[in-house]
Order: C-alpha cells, then sequence, then structure tokens
C-alpha cells in the first residue's frame, strides 16, 4: 500500500511532529501512524469541497457576466454564499428513488462517480512535498481512476428505469472510453519527456528555467489535445451530451434528487477542477512561478532552506497552483458561453478521427525530438 | 504480529471475500446486469490485490483495462440489447448441468492438491516497488518481444474482423447468392440483410 | 504522395480555421464580460409599463349593460355573463361577471368595443398563482385596482428603455423630471396641430395652383 505522506514543506513535516506529540503522550508509534490517517484524506476532502464551491460560485458570475445578468446577489457578500445555500437546499430534499428503479445499483451509481475524483486529489501537488501521497505511477493513478467513472455513469443510467437515463448512461460511457485514449497518449508524450509517472517530477523537471520551461511550450498540441479531453470527460459543454437538456431531460441525473444528485453534481465539479489542476501540473509548471523563487532567494542573499523562504515558497506554490487552475476553470466557463454542443456523431468523430491520429502523431514526433534534442526535451 | 501485518492481512481477506463472492455472483445471478457489475467489482479487488503485492502499475493497469475497458464494454453491449427473453429449455440440461459440475470439481480438487503440495514461502526476490513500471518496459521490448507483438497482431485482426462485421455493406455481395447489393437499397431496407439471406 | 500531403494541409488548414472561428467566438464571449448588466432585480426593482400596456382587465359592474358584445369579440368567448331579464322593468338585470385569467390571451378586443367603457385594460402582469381555478377573477376581483409601480413604496420604478432620456441606457439613478428622448403624447399631438393647419393652407394652395393647371390646359 502506498504510504501517506503530507507535510507542509520539506523543513517541517506534521506527520512527524504529530507522531512525536502522540509518543510522548504514550502512544505506539503504530497507532499513531492509524490515527494520522483520517487527516489527510480530511484535507482531500476538504480541499475539494472548497474548490467546488468556489468554482461554483465562478461558474455563476462568470455565466451571468458573459450574459450581462448580475448572477447571486443576495446570499452573502457578492453571493458568494450561493454554493452553500444550494448545498444546503439539495441536503434537505427528499431522498426519492423512483417505485420501479433498482434502489442498489441506483444508490450505488453516484457513489461510483464520485469516490475515484475524489480519489485522484491524491497526486496533485502544490508543492515540493505538498501533496497526499507522491505515488510512483501518479498520473497513470488517476488515468486509471477516471476510467472507473463510467462504470458509475452506466450504472445509474440503468438502476434509474428510464429511457432518458439509460440513453444518457450509454452515451457518458461512449464518451468517456473514446476520449480517455487521446488523453492519455497526451500524457504519455509528457511523461516520455520527464521521464516519470510522478507528478512532482513532472513539475519540478518544468521548473529550470520559469516559465520559458513550461511543458506547454515543448508540448502545445499535447496540450491543446489534454484540454479538449478533460472537457469531454468532465462532461462540460461544448461535449455535454450526456445530460444534453433539449433532448434528454438530464440524461443519467433525469431520475435522481436531494443527496444523490448532490454526488452528481459535486463529482463533475471536482472532476473540472481536478482537469485543470492537472493541465497546470503537466503542461503549466505546477506551482513554479514564473521566475524561479531560487532566483529571488539568491538575489536577496537568502538561503533557500530558511524557515521564512520556505513557508514563503510553499505559499507562493499553493497560489500559483490555484490561480493556473482557476484560469482554466475560467477558460472551461467562457468556452460553455461560446460553443454550441456538437452532435454525437460530431463528437465520435472528434475523438476517434481527429485527436486519436493527432495525438499519436504529437506521441511519434515528441520521441523523435527526444532522441534528436536530448537537452531541450529531456532526454 | 504488529498493525501493518494485521491491516494486511485484514484487506486480504475483505478482497478474498469480495473476489470469491463476486465471481460466484457472477457465474449464479440471474439478472445479467449484476453478474457484469459484479464482474466488475472481481476486477476491482483483484487490483486491490495487487496492490498488497506492492505492484502499483499492474493494479492501475488492472483497474484501466479490465474495469475500464472491458466491462464497460460488457456493459455496454448488455444494455445496447437490453431485451428480456424467455430462454427456451434445453434437452437434457440436468445432464449437461451435472457433467459441468463434475469436470468444475475436478479442477477444484486439482487446485486444492496444487495448493498443498506447493511450498509457498518462497525466497523470491524483493519487491521492487515504484521500479516496476521500467522493469515491465524493459521486459516487454526485450524478452516478450514476440508475445507482446503477437498480441498486438491478434487485437488488430479482431478490430478489422469487427470493422467487418459492423460494415454491412462489405458483406453483402459475398454471402447467399453472391450478387452484389445496392447500399443505398440496404439503407431503405433498414433489416438485418444477413439474417434474411441465412434463412431463406 | 503529392495527394496525400495536399490531404494533409487541408486537413491542418481546417484545423487552424477551426482554431480561429473557436478563438474569434471566444473574443466575443470575454467582450460580453465587460459589459453593464441590463436586467433588473426584479421583485425590489420593477420596469413601469407603457402607457398602453394590455395587463390584467378591469372592470365596473355599475357601468355594465350585459350587452354580451365582449362575448362576441373575444376570440374564445372568454367572458361570463350572468343576467336575467326581469319581466316586469324588461330589463336585464346583471347578477355575476367573471374572465378567466388562465386563458384569456389579453387581446383586449373586449375594451375595444364594450359600448359603455365599463372595461380596461390596467398594467398588472403579476398574476402568479398557487391554483389555476384563482385565476377565474369575478366581479368583485375584476373591479379592484392593481397598485401602480411609482405608488408602490417597497418597488423601485425603473423606466423602460424606450422612455429613457438620449443616450441613456442604464434605467438606475436617473433623475425623475429628466424628459424621454423623442416628444412626448402630447408635444406630437401639438406639433400634429400645427401641422395639419399649415398643411391644410398647403392644400389649399396647391389645389389652387391644380384648377390653375387645368384651366390654362
Amino acid at each position: 500500500m502506498t504510504v501517506l505522506v503530507a507535510s507542509v514543506n520539506s523543513g517541517i513535516d506534521i506527520e512527524l511532529s504529530f507522531n512525536e506529540a502522540l509518543k510522548n503522550v504514550g502512544v505506539s508509534p503504530e497507532i499513531a501512524h492509524l490515527l494520522w490517517i483520517p487527516f489527510p484524506m480530511g484535507l482531500v476532502l476538504i480541499a475539494a469541497v472548497i474548490g467546488v464551491l468556489v468554482t461554483v460560485w465562478l461558474e455563476r458570475k462568470i455565466s451571468a457576466a458573459a450574459q450581462q445578468r448580475i448572477g447571486p446577489e443576495y446570499a452573502g457578500a457578492l453571493g458568494i454564499l450561493q454554493p452553500m445555500a444550494d448545498g444546503l437546499k439539495l441536503l434537505t430534499k427528499e431522498d426519492i428513488i423512483p417505485a420501479r428503479a433498482d434502489g442498489l445499483l441506483f444508490t450505488l451509481g453516484p457513489i461510483l462517480v464520485l469516490v475515484p475524483v475524489i480519489l485522484s486529489w491524491l497526486i496533485v501537488p502544490f508543492g515540493q512535498s505538498l501533496l497526499i501521497s507522491n505515488v510512483g505511477i501518479g498520473i497513470f493513478l488517476w488515468i486509471a481512476l477516471s476510467s472507473i467513472q463510467p462504470i458509475g455513469l452506466l450504472m445509474s443510467g440503468y438502476a434509474s428505469n428510464n429511457k432518458y437515463s439509460l440513453l444518457g448512461g450509454l452515451r457518458a460511457a461512449a464518451q468517456s472510453i473514446s476520449y480517455e485514449i487521446p488523453l492519455a497518449l497526451a500524457v504519455l508524450a509528457v511523461v516520455m519527456m520527464s521521464n516519470s509517472l510522478s507528478t512532482v517530477d513532472i513539475v519540478e523537471q518544468q521548473n529550470g528555467l520559469g516559465l520559458l520551461s513550461w511543458n506547454v511550450w515543448r508540448q502545445p498540441v499535447g496540450f491543446v489535445i489534454f484540454w479538449i479531453c478533460a472537457l469531454a470527460e468532465c462532461e462540460r459543454l461544448p461535449f455535454d451530451l450526456p445530460e444534453a437538456e433539449e433532448e434528454l431531460v438530464a440524461g443519467y441525473q433525469t431520475e435522481y434528487a436531494g443527496m444523490k444528485f448532490a454526488l452528481f453534481y459535486l463529482g463533475s465539479y471536482i472532476n473540472l477542477v481536478l482537469s485543470a489542476l492537472l493541465v497546470s501540473v503537466l503542461y503549466l509548471g505546477g506551482w513554479g512561478f514564473p521566475i524561479p523563487i531560487e532566483w529571488f532567494a539568491s538575489w536577496t542573499g537568502q538561503s533557500i532552506d530558511a524557515p521564512l523562504i520556505q513557508i514563503f515558497t510553499a505559499s507562493v506554490g499553493i497560489i500559483m497552483t490555484v490561480i493556473k487552475a482557476y484560469l482554466l476553470v475560467f477558460l472551461a466557463i467562457l468556452l460553455r458561453w461560446t460553443t454550441p454542443r456538437v452532435r454525437i456523431d460530431q463528437l465520435l468523430d472528434l475523438g476517434w478521427k481527429f485527436l486519436l491520429p493527432i495525438s499519436l502523431v504529437n506521441l511519434l514526433v515528441t520521441a523523435a525530438l527526444k532522441i534528436a534534442f536530448p537537452i531541450a526535451f529531456g532526454g | 504480529m504488529n498493525i501493518a501485518n494485521s491491516t494486511e492481512l485484514i484487506c486480504f481477506i475483505i478482497l478474498g471475500t469480495i473476489v470469491i463472492v463476486g465471481a460466484l455472483g457472477v457465474v449464479f445471478l440471474n439478472n445479467i446486469v449484476y453478474s457484469a457489475f459484479l464482474l466488475g467489482g472481481v476486477f476491482m479487488s483483484v487490483a486491490g490485490l495487487y496492490l498488497l503485492l506492492n505492484a502499483s502499475f499492474v493494479a492501475a493497469a488492472q483497474i484501466l483495462v479490465y474495469v475500464g475497458a472491458v466491462n464497460v464494454l460488457i456493459l455496454f453491449a448488455i444494455m445496447l440489447v437490453n431485451k428480456r427473453e424467455e430462454l427456451k429449455p434445453i434437452k437434457g440440461l440436468q445432464l449437461r448441468r451435472i457433467l459441468s459440475g463434475l469436470v468444475c470439481s475436478g479442477l477444484l480438487i486439482l487446485l486444492i492438491r496444487v495448493d498443498l503440495t506447493t511450498t509457498w514461502n518462497l525466497p523470491g526476490p524483493n519487491a521492487i516497488g515504484e521500479l516496476s513500471t521500467e522493469r515491465i518496459g524493459e521486459h516487454l521490448f526485450t524478452d516478450y518481444l514476440l508475445p507482446f507483438e503477437l498480441a498486438s497482431v491478434l487485437l488488430l485482426m479482431a478490430m478489422i474482423g469487427a470493422i467487418v462485421l459492423a460494415r454491412r455493406d462489405v458483406l453483402v455481395s459475398d454471402i447467399g447468392t453472391g450478387e452484389s447489393a445496392d447500399q443505398i437499397l440496404i439503407e431503405k431496407k433498414k433489416t438485418p440483410i444477413l439474417i434474411d439471406k441465412i434463412s431463406q | 504522395m503529392l495527394s496525400f500531403f495536399k490531404k494533409v494541409t487541408e486537413y491542418a488548414k481546417d484545423a487552424v480555421g477551426a482554431a480561429n472561428y473557436l478563438a474569434q467566438g471566444l473574443a466575443v464571449t470575454f467582450d460580453h464580460m465587460r459589459r453593464r448588466p441590463i436586467t433588473v432585480q426584479y421583485p425590489y426593482e420593477k420596469l413601469i409599463p407603457s402607457e398602453r400596456y394590455r395587463g390584467r382587465i378591469h372592470y365596473e359592474f355599475d357601468k355594465c349593460i350585459a350587452c354580451e358584445v365582449c362575448v362576441r369579440v373575444c376570440p374564445i368567448n372568454l367572458p361570463v355573463v350572468d343576467w336575467v331579464m326581469n319581466k316586469e322593468t324588461k330589463k336585464k338585470e346583471l347578477r355575476n361577471y367573471s374572465i378567466d385569467f388562465g386563458a384569456c390571451i389579453f387581446c383586449g378586443n373586449c375594451v375595444e368595443y364594450c359600448p359603455t367603457n365599463c372595461l380596461s385594460m390596467t398594467e398588472e402582469y403579476e398574476l402568479a398563482a398557487f391554483d389555476r381555478h384563482s385565476l377565474n377573477y369575478d366581479n368583485v376581483a375584476l373591479g379592484r385596482l392593481p397598485t401602480s409601480v411609482t405608488t408602490d413604496p417597497s418597488v423601485k420604478p425603473l423606466r423602460e428603455l424606450a422612455y429613457l432620456p438620449e443616450g441613456c441606457m442604464d434605467p438606475h439613478d436617473i433623475p425623475q423630471d429628466k424628459s424621454r428622448a423623442g416628444k412626448l403624447p402630447l408635444e406630437v399631438l401639438e406639433l400634429m396641430n400645427s401641422e395639419d393647419n399649415s398643411n391644410q393652407k398647403d392644400e389649399k394652395e396647391n389645389q389652387t395652383v391644380f384648377i390653375k393647371d387645368k384651366s390654362e390646359e
């Protein structure tokens, strides 16, 4: 099993001090480790939920701005509490299971959709050692986990016993499996350049020269492919066919209400934030500031290991990751109001006949460049 | 026995139970959709077993390939042909059941014998953990290159076969009377031409 | 080989063209973000309905002569006029009058044709109800006058776009006395009257010229 590691930065290890504190009280180190485990889990949940709340608020406000409305206004200043109000409403709603539905699968479906997405947060780094788990297979874990989602979608589509749900579930699964391939190939090109599947290594490899060494310059095609595929995986417009209102009511979510619907809702937004974070990790230098922090440190004559500098670096890292991710979320929302929804045949055409060959060519070119220019393309 | 070991044991017992019960469910349940979902559960717990063996790459690949692709395709096929059919009683069903039961129990006895005679705690090489990804890649492109390529050729053949089967117009002229059929006519009729010609 | 390259270049051109269109679309959406909201915060702010707004119908029981013209001109014969003939006075006696606003299309024909002007259009448009039967207004309900948007203390009245001063797009914070763009109906009437007078003069002159022309021929 992977070992859970979470620490603010390499200088201050929270887990270690937690264990030390417990040891002083007289708890055995193993028990201390067991007691420690819930903390990273809780941290992931809190981070994901806060990310979702902010994204929902941004989605509403930016949508409103694009349509010359005001958007949520009365729940808190600038409507900042609106997502909370939404959540509370869903929490207090009646939990309905349709009479002819399959109760067990109906309940299991949303859980299967949400859990893999939250698990994928394990590998998102906010700093050098600011992640829950530096798994060796890093980015591959995310790809594997995101392939579980279609099962949950099919399950809820089938269990609802409703033709719209079934069609929505089938569409979601078809879309998910056809866009996973170009997505994985785009990731593979990045992995090839950084010689590692671990997200931390991928980011570190990009931060030698700040802005100039970001992967987006070396992988512009891969960046576009990844972003398109990520949007398709999140079922965002223009790829929201599984829940196309005009045709399928709400797709696989049609029969859902209350907390089960909230799970789908949460899942889709967590997935959006996660995709944006991973784009920033893979292509936009993750936690790296456009100008390397080390340079600042050397200019001011500070040691990089000084505690103050370390805390500064860690906070800049978190802020940079979040800013990059939310810029991408902004782009996704803008795209939502710019592009019309594609038809199902156009969607599959785009996936199989455009993105797949392009990503294969991209992979091939990357491999060739890696052999030809090992300095620039991570030999 | 310390906590780490006991946790591992508990995980193993849980995963093992899920695998066995799930596999039995796949075989014995009447609802084919339940069977398919249980199959997904079995695949996932097998991935969990791989994780327990420190083979995280294999576990992720297991989930990606078996859960994400194979099982989804099975479910897809089931749901696209979502038809409840009353199966006709087959003659001599009882005999067939007894025979297959005998074969299966023979296999089980064989496996139990293997289980009992093998010395399990072999002094194998240490688990390499994170390095396994590289090692798998090396093996695939050196020692096991031929099986790897053969497997990919096999998959290519299967894919081409699927395309030929899906594009009915390719086959129409070859089957039955041998005369070539008009593509527009096929689309107009929208009936499974293959079945018609065979049944005639 | 050459045709293959041609295909590839066409493919690439297509992709670049698509990206170009996408970028144009994004630019338009992005440009919209800096524009001011044009919406009205409804329950707190309301637009003032225009002069000839066709809202809920007002009805005066005492004026009605139960002639049923409104029923005849109504596209669906909606108004219910409940009267009895008083044999002694040989006159109709009106008992009840009702219009179902769940079915009314607010075409205004009844108002137009009412011989005694007992029907009129109000500016009330908030006709939401929990039960559709409660939209069937009887003569008492029809006789109520709506609260005007401008006199309601809990509502901030806003002028509609056509009633804003020249060059103004935002109805907020416009002084009350500032007149709308163009002329008010009264001013238009004055202008028309003065024009009519001058036109009549012109026409007379024209006529005389015309007569002159004829006589010359």
